[in-house]
């Protein structure tokens, strides 16, 4: 269940990775590609390869988005085919970005660039500050209860509950309280 | 305390003041903003804005702007929830209802404060919203236990930008939130938040996607959630496991 969250990191980032690359081959050293020479082939495939791995996400969100692979994926880096200095040919290849910390943890993200269109975004990284969560972590914790508050019900001003009719309400201690003057 | 009783969008409602009770004339407007709300909002209600929406009567784009600005902040949390929350129904019916009350309690508000009217709290089908305090003490407040629901769960305050606690539940009205996927088994959910709309939104959102929701929600909103899960255990964050009611 996760994987969720995942997905929508690495979405993003792949997003701005996308963007990075759209903006050419000399921006390509500060979005931190290991590819540094784009044909311009290339970097026009990669917006629509861009907006084909966003656009399902921003309508439909869904699990089982194709990019999201979950596990960190221990492949690293090829020289791409195409690497040749001026080479006209589109371009293929598998690219890693440099690792972006955002709000769920380092995220590290590999495009796999096919003829100059991006087939596929993968999470390489996806590590908490234990390097061992791939997701946020556990944000709320097991409590017991302590004995019974009905006795204390008088010493507060408002309760909360899923009073959703009027008999509810009636029958609530809000009511309880609001009737009795409290 | 001083106390007004009313009855508004299908519940109780009421508004408890740390002061005197304010006239009839401060209260009837703050009275007329929910009534318009749930004129406008309500399936219930067969002549409503909504409804017209529900038997095809009418389309979004001829819809007024106050309901094409409703339904697109309700596709804004759809989009921050990862679709937790959503105003569409799984029987392609559209409803606002996840949305409205909170809303609604939010332009109360803004009518009791353009009144001058301070330290107060509003409680509309068991959300709360606080205005300032008692007397220089902090509202104290409680979340109603789901399996007797006279007892309580827990008490405490709501100081400072806390002014918003919300719940939601399946104990009541049936499965009143539909749940869009099996991953959770809430059966309540309580939210503390800086503003009641997030507060109302998130409780829902994370009643229907489970302990992911909760989580992401504690990240991205900073909010504090206390959620009884279906077999009667409890898990707080860490600013309400200081709650009185549970175990230190």
């Amino acid at each position: 269940m996760r994987r969720r969250a995942i997905v929508w990191s690495v979405l993003s980032s792949g997003a701005v990775l996308a963007v990075g690359w759209q903006l050419g081959a000399q921006a390509a050293a500060t979005t931190g590609l290991a590819e540094t020479r784009v044909s311009p082939d290339a970097s026009s495939a990669s917006v629509s390869g861009g907006s084909a791995a966003t656009t399902p996400s921003a309508t439909t969100p869904s699990a089982t988005t194709p990019s999201a692979t979950a596990t960190p994926a221990p492949t690293t880096s090829e020289a791409p085919a195409a690497a040749a200095p001026a080479a006209p040919a589109a371009v293929s290849g598998t690219f890693s970005g440099t690792s972006v910390s955002t709000r769920y943890g380092s995220v590290q993200v590999q495009v796999v660039v096919s003829n100059g269109s991006i087939t596929d975004v993968v999470a390489l990284k996806l590590t908490n500050d234990d390097n061992r969560s791939v997701s946020i972590s556990n944000r709320a914790a097991p409590v017991l209860r302590t004995e019974v508050l009905a006795a204390q019900s008088a010493t507060v001003q408002g309760v909360s509950g899923a009073t959703y009719t009027s008999d509810a309400y009636l029958t609530s201690l809000q009511a309880a309280l609001d009737q009795a003057g409290l | 305390m001083p106390t007004h009783v009313f009855e508004t969008m299908g519940t109780g409602a009421s508004i408890r003041f740390a002061g005197d009770l304010p006239p009839a004339e401060t209260l009837t407007p703050v009275e007329k903003c929910f009534d318009g709300f749930d004129e406008q909002f309500s399936l219930y209600r067969s002549e409503s804005e909504i409804s017209e929406i529900a038997r095809g009567a009418l389309t979004l784009p001829l819809a007024s702007e106050r309901f094409r600005d409703m339904y697109a902040e309700a596709l804004h949390w759809r989009i921050l929830t990862q679709d937790s929350f959503s105003p569409h129904r799984p029987d392609r019916v559209l409803d606002l209802s996840g949305l409205v009350k909170a809303k609604a309690m939010a332009a109360a508000a803004a009518e009791l404060r353009a009144a001058d009217l301070h330290d107060w709290m509003l409680n509309v089908g068991g959300d709360l919203l606080i205005d300032g305090n008692r007397e220089g003490s902090p509202w104290h407040v409680a979340v109603v236990d789901p399996d007797d629901r006279r007892r309580l769960l827990c008490t405490f305050d709501l100081d400072g930008s806390r002014t918003s606690l919300a719940t939601s539940g399946t104990t009541e009205r049936g499965e009143h939130v539909w749940r869009s996927r099996a991953t959770s088994t809430y059966r309540q959910v309580s939210v503390v938040a800086d503003d009641i709309v997030t507060a109302d939104v998130l409780a829902t959102a994370i009643l229907a996607g489970g302990q992911e929701r909760l989580d992401e929600s504690v990240e991205s909103f900073g909010v504090d959630v206390i959620a009884v899960d279906a077999d009667g255990s409890i898990v707080a964050t860490e600013r309400m496991r200081r709650a009185h009611g549970f175990a230190a």
